[in-house]
């Protein structure tokens, strides 16, 4: 079956800024001396400002998936190219938010989110603006000289979404940004994220374990199958937004998505077909 | 907490009002703790002195052995207003300005490369660990007979003697910086120096001043035994002298001078340390 034609039919026109191209990319880890297959031959297209999500059991490469987009895993077979070009190393067009916030706890907000432009080819002058604009932006106002542990776990999420935006990447990628806060953090935030979306008009990588985020968040939903981790199936969505999670045909699309991760379970052989948007 | 809940409990202070409140409770909170802190730390002296008094009044050791508490205090006095105590405390106090700036600087400089460099480390561990093994008195012999018995030597002993500390916690700090924030710093196209600069020397501060008040601490101590074996001025010296003219008042007097200078001398690197670390003191919520 030819899964780089189906990849290419997106949900979303294509603004030519911020697409992504993965070509049968594997990787392989040393563990304890053995090689452990992580990735095998995951090919994928991102459209210009497509929301996409990667949605998987642990252990289906997703979030190596996403290191490998970033540019933090030098060795891999295949290609990943961004608007044409191959990833070598990390881009300051390809931001990230990690699961943990990552801040540096010696430095206060605003002076996390300013370290983000250190290599940017901007005026000190208008870096302040840019700190400012994202603090704004991530409802952060007021604590921009707060330092990280005077802030919640969400708050502190919010400042490392304002940190990976800051130097105005056309690529967002996020690494299970919500899955170490409550639920209702969570629920606010990804509200919070896809105004930001909308917003920023950028592409948007998420990974995600929860089904209901991922139909909520994704233009397009990635079902990953673990061990090795490979694309197993792909669902558009095309319920307009903003969405409610309440929505019917979100409904309906998140138990057709869990059936499909719940297939891929006890089809361990890994020969679940990849079907095409429900 | 709750983004909201969070809110409420932070915004307060942004008023004038709240903030001076809320600093001068702190205020006299921390006061009170300083206090109860103080009288924890006299409990000992205040068993120790007392026994001491009574001992010497009903001679339970001869006086050459253990003076009476008034007699070392008079010998303190004397020894102040003449200026001799001032005398011997300033050549120490040189030496071990000298001795710990260039061990500690080595020791930052060394210890930064090995943590800095998988490769520097290996190289040059082994054989820091060897020389670390050794004490720095036992270096003294050997280190009479190439710099003879100047202030060279002394210098160079207690130099080696931080050195060491320093450059255990430096590598250790440096080596252990997480991860996840160079990781932080790669993304953002950091260079070298900026990845040192802005990630990893903030990240690493805590244990390079354990490693540097570690480095003064046993600096004091190499300062005495170089002292008490190749000099004729400082505190140590002060200190074999008292004992071999039984001026035990004197032994005492340096011993108490000693133990005051270096308690203040780590409170001093206590105290940069803690205003270098403002983000891990300040209140948490």
């Amino acid at each position: 079956m030819n899964v780089a034609a189906q990849l290419r039919t997106t949900a979303v026109p294509d603004h030519g800024q911020g697409r992504l191209e993965v070509r049968n990319v594997s990787k392989s880890f040393v563990v304890n001396g053995a090689p452990v297959e992580a990735l095998r031959d995951v090919s994928l297209d991102v459209a210009g400002g497509e929301f996409v999500v990667l949605l998987g059991p642990s252990g289906c490469g997703k979030s190596t998936l996403l290191r490998l987009i970033a540019g933090l895993e030098p060795e891999f077979r295949g290609s990943i190219s961004q608007d044409g070009n191959a990833i070598a190393g990390t881009s300051l067009d390809r931001g990230i938010v990690f699961q943990e916030p990552r801040l540096f706890p010696w430095a206060t907000v605003s002076q996390n989110i300013a370290l983000g432009l250190k290599n940017a080819p901007l005026s000190d002058r208008a870096k302040r603006e840019a700190v400012a604009a994202h603090i704004t932006l991530v409802g952060l106002d007021g604590f921009a000289q707060a330092y990280p542990h005077q802030l919640s776990g969400g708050m502190a999420q919010r400042a490392a979404i304002a940190r990976g935006l800051v130097n105005r990447p056309r690529l967002l990628l996020l690494d299970e940004p919500f899955g170490a806060l409550d639920a209702l953090t969570r629920a606010r935030l990804q509200v919070e994220l896809q105004r930001i979306w909308a917003h920023e008009r950028i592409t948007m990588v998420l990974v995600t374990h929860d089904v209901d985020e991922a139909v909520l968040l994704g233009d397009r939903v990635i079902v990953l199958a673990p061990r090795p981790g490979r694309v197993s199936r792909i669902f558009a969505i095309s319920a307009p937004r903003p969405r409610s999670r309440t929505d019917d045909d979100l409904v309906r699309i998140r138990n057709d998505v869990l059936r499909a991760l719940g297939d891929g379970e006890e089809d361990g052989s890994g020969g679940t077909p990849i079907s095409g948007p429900a | 907490m709750s983004d909201a809940a969070l809110r409420t409990t932070l915004e307060p202070r942004t008023t004038a009002v709240a903030g001076f409140r809320r600093i001068s409770g702190r205020v006299s909170a921390a006061v009170l703790r300083q206090l109860t802190k103080l009288g924890w730390l006299l409990i000992l002296p205040a068993i120790i002195l007392p026994i001491w008094i009574v001992g010497t009044n009903h001679g339970w050791l001869p006086e050459q052995i253990l003076p009476r508490p008034q007699d070392v205090l008079h010998t303190l006095r004397d020894m102040l207003a003449s200026g001799e105590l001032a005398q011997h405390a300033g050549y120490s106090l040189r030496r071990v300005a000298f001795g710990f700036g260039i061990g500690a600087a080595a020791g930052l400089i060394t210890g930064s490369a090995m943590g800095l460099s998988r490769r520097v480390d290996d190289y040059v561990r082994p054989l820091f660990t060897a020389i670390a093994q050794v004490p720095a008195p036992a270096w003294i012999p050997l280190a009479m007979l190439l710099l003879g018995i100047g202030e060279g030597l002394k210098i160079v002993v207690i130099a080696k003697a931080a050195f060491v500390p320093v450059v255990m916690n430096t590598s250790a700090g440096i080596g252990n910086v997480p991860r996840a924030f160079i990781e932080v710093g790669e993304t953002f196209r950091f260079t070298s120096l900026q990845m040192l600069r802005h990630v990893v020397l903030p990240g690493a501060i805590p244990p390079i001043f354990t490693g540097l008040r570690y480095g003064l601490t046993h600096a004091w101590i190499a300062l005495v035994s170089v002292e008490l074996l190749a000099s004729s001025e400082g505190l140590g010296y002060l200190l074999v002298w008292g004992r071999q003219m039984f001026w035990l008042d004197t032994v005492l007097v340096a011993m108490i001078v000693i133990g005051v200078i270096g308690f203040v001398s780590d409170k001093i690197l206590a105290v940069i340390e803690t205003g270098l670390q403002r983000w891990r003191i300040d209140d948490v919520q």
